[in-house]
């Protein structure tokens, strides 16, 4: 029963930081029509915020996290302003972009801070027990700040009128348009949002991770398969694809092995493509 | 976004502008070249094609590091007497990021382009990539991975690490000083490394008669969050906790999940790279006993008689004073007593020519590694005799601090549990003849 409860515990943590960085990368594509590669970098830059804040200049760990929250939208502006706006008609075009400016980041995260993996040191190493099963406060920070930042993003998508902008771009930007929305600003607003929830994702992160220049690969990968389980342009898909995911993929890890639980994944995503093409919560026709 | 309106807005000449600004930018990105120094006309250049970025560079850009140290030591003596003349020593560098097509492109350049005459390789997954080239051309390789070795890898040497075969000596000296240890859980990262390391502990634990509470548990290498792997390992309350040969970037978060996941038992691992950072991100009880088969160099065991690696504890300080003492890993020291060993050959031979200091290598049978002088042998295991196969330390963390216990023979444990190794090799598709 501890098992079960300890695996339990271990999903919550993992669909925790799978959805923030997932939820926003389908915005992202729905407002701006691109498929960001450099999203799992974004994460890595958030981390290395962190590990350079935190663990090297000795700022208190909040700061460190806030500041690679602030940091890495910032790179989100700079990403839209630089490349995807310029690209905006040429969705293949900003797919080519994300890729160089994942090599940059890459690069520059190895310039900065070498090839080695960063080593954060924990900021708490206390624990508790929850029916048999251990979280650390590090973890459940994680789990609680996903669960803040997403019902904050579900108030301002829902209730705020750059929410309702937002949503309007994703569904029809040229409607949407025609409405007096500005793309420009919209399209900087999802930008920065998105960039900064996969860097506040890896920032809060960094002390349970390796981070090296590289971890964003792994990143993305996830965050597509979550994606396409959850359907394209669907937030609400995304949130629930990414703790469906994580719970096989954690459960089959601890029950199977690491290796099955990836094969497990990869055909969790071929069968809901096969049953239902769209993803779980995929509309059938999406700007 | 629609297939339709995709079409409409990339223009074919777009997308082979883009594609191959693309393609040019990925292709030197990933080229990852470094020449370490300049050559003249007395210079013989050696070739270090190891992943010098990515996951497994704690494996190669240290022993490139070490390299460095060793050439300046080398060249600033007049450098190594071959046939009478003096030659400097040059490392040309190739990163092959651990990827097999990477490690063929960079051996190709370094034979072709570069003419170096002894190619250092970490191998592993790498080695595919190479051994047609490395044949065709009769160069001289060597690999920290004998499992790499084959009967028609005739110019592939492991002359240093005899990677995994060394960890049957800390599963040796845990079951005789900790004999009330009776269970055991591994991991390991589902590759090249982790697998035949895998089999030799399993023979290692069953010699030791350690049970195993669970089948070894494989991992995804891609993996960044362990605490469901730990969950699994921890569930069946071994008394042992094998990392098997994991990398640093996993070895530090499966401890730091052991510790927080409240396990107090034994681990060993084969490494423990940067293992005050494990301290740091644990305590330094948790890690007080944790067994590993790499000493830091300034370990005053290592200037007993017997150990050939030259001045061990003054190359430690140069490494430390030069990158930081946190930055020195389980390879920091062995591509340099690889280039020892080169070193020696060629002087003997009195040529740098591969086929001539392999002969001069192997010689007599016998060769000086870095823990004493060692057999050439691995016909069983491996199909070819290109090992070097001698003592190897057993490590513990005592204090905070990595200590040689021991020196251990792992010749002699092969000559009593020989059939164990072979057994569990063949079970897990790792002996030479079941190698794709």
């Amino acid at each position: 029963m501890d098992l079960l409860w300890q695996t339990a515990v271990n999903a919550t943590y993992a669909a925790s930081y799978m959805a923030l960085i997932a939820v926003w990368l389908v915005m992202i594509f729905g407002v701006m029509g691109v498929i960001n590669f450099a999203h799992g970098e974004l994460y890595m830059v958030g981390a290395y915020c962190v590990v350079f804040l935190y663990a090297q200049e000795n700022f208190p760990f909040l700061l460190a996290v806030a500041a690679g929250l602030i940091f890495v939208g910032l790179v989100g502006l700079v990403m839209e302003r630089t490349l995807f706006r310029p690209l905006r008609d040429n969705p293949l075009g900003g797919l080519i972009a994300s890729i160089g400016f994942l090599l940059i980041l890459q690069t520059l995260a190895v310039f900065g801070f070498g090839r080695r993996m960063g080593h954060v040191p924990p900021w708490t190493q206390d624990k508790f027990e929850v029916f048999g099963a251990i979280l650390t406060y590090q973890r459940l920070f994680v789990i609680a700040a996903a669960i803040v930042l997403l019902a904050a993003l579900w108030a301002f998508l829902k209730r705020s009128k750059f929410g309702r902008a937002l949503r309007a771009c994703a569904q029809d930007a040229e409607a949407a348009s025609l409405q007096g929305i500005s793309m420009n600003q919209t399209a900087r607003i999802a930008m920065f949002i998105g960039a900064a929830l996969a860097g506040v994702a890896g920032a809060l992160t960094a002390p349970l991770v390796s981070p090296t220049p590289y971890i964003g690969h792994s990143i993305i990968v996830t965050a597509f398969i979550i994606i396409i389980v959850g359907g394209v342009g669907s937030l609400e898909g995304a949130v629930i694809a990414a703790v469906l995911y994580a719970f096989v993929h954690t459960f089959v890890t601890t029950f199977f092995d690491g290796v099955v639980a990836n094969i497990v994944g990869l055909a969790l995503m071929l069968a809901v493509l096969v049953v239902r093409p769209t993803g779980l919560f995929g509309a059938k026709e999406r700007a | 976004m629609s297939r339709k309106s995709l079409d409409r807005k990339i223009s074919r000449r777009k997308f082979l502008g883009t594609s191959a600004a693309s393609g040019a930018a990925l292709a030197a990105m990933s080229t990852g070249l470094s020449r370490v120094s300049f050559a003249d006309s007395h210079t013989i250049k050696i070739g270090f094609l190891a992943p010098l970025t990515g996951p497994v560079a704690a494996w190669g850009k240290p022993g490139l590091d070490g390299c460095l140290i060793w050439a300046d030591w080398v060249n600033s003596k007049g450098g190594v007497d071959i046939g009478g003349q003096s030659y400097n020593i040059e490392f040309i560098g190739y990163d092959n990021e651990y990827d097999a097509a990477k490690a063929r492109t960079g051996a190709t350049k370094l034979i072709k382009e570069d003419g170096v005459k002894f190619v250092m390789m970490l191998g592993g997954d790498t080695w595919p990539g190479v051994q047609e080239i490395a044949a065709r051309e009769g160069m001289l390789f060597s690999t920290l991975l004998p499992s790499d070795l084959t009967p028609d890898s005739t110019t592939l040497l492991a002359p240093c690490e005899v990677h995994p075969i060394y960890n049957v000596t800390g599963v040796e000296w845990l079951a005789e000083n900790k004999p009330d240890l009776k269970t055991a859980a591994m991991c390991a990262q589902d590759d090249a490394l982790g697998k035949p390391s895998v089999a030799t502990y399993l023979a290692a634990f069953e010699a030791a008669g350690i049970e195993m509470v669970d089948a070894p548990l494989f991992f995804d290498p891609a993996t960044t969050d362990f605490a469901p792997v730990m969950t699994r390992l921890l569930a069946a309350n071994p008394d042992i906790l094998c990392l098997d040969t994991c990398y640093a970037d996993y070895v530090h978060p499966l401890c730091e999940q052991a510790f927080q996941q409240g396990y107090q038992g034994q681990i060993i691992s084969c490494t423990a790279d940067f293992y005050q950072n494990i301290i740091e991100k644990t305590s330094e009880e948790f890690m007080e006993g944790f067994i590993f088969q790499f000493p830091d160099f300034d370990d005053p065991a290592l200037n007993s008689e017997g150990v050939n690696f030259v001045n061990p504890n003054e190359f430690y300080a140069e490494y430390a004073k030069r990158y930081g003492a946190s930055a020195w890993s389980a390879v920091s020291w062995e591509y340099a007593s690889i280039m020892d060993l080169w070193a020696d050959a060629a002087s003997s031979a009195g040529s740098a020519e591969p086929a001539a200091v392999l002969e001069a290598m192997k010689a007599d049978g016998t060769g000086k590694h870095a823990f004493g002088t060692a057999d050439w042998w691995g016909t069983e295991l491996f199909g070819i005799d290109n090992a070097l196969v001698g003592n190897w330390p057993v490590v513990v963390i005592e204090g905070g601090k990595a200590t040689i216990k021991e020196f251990r023979s792992i010749p002699a444990w092969w000559d009593q549990h020989k059939d164990l190794m072979i057994k569990h090799m063949t079970d897990l598709g790792q002996m030479w003849n079941q190698r794709g």
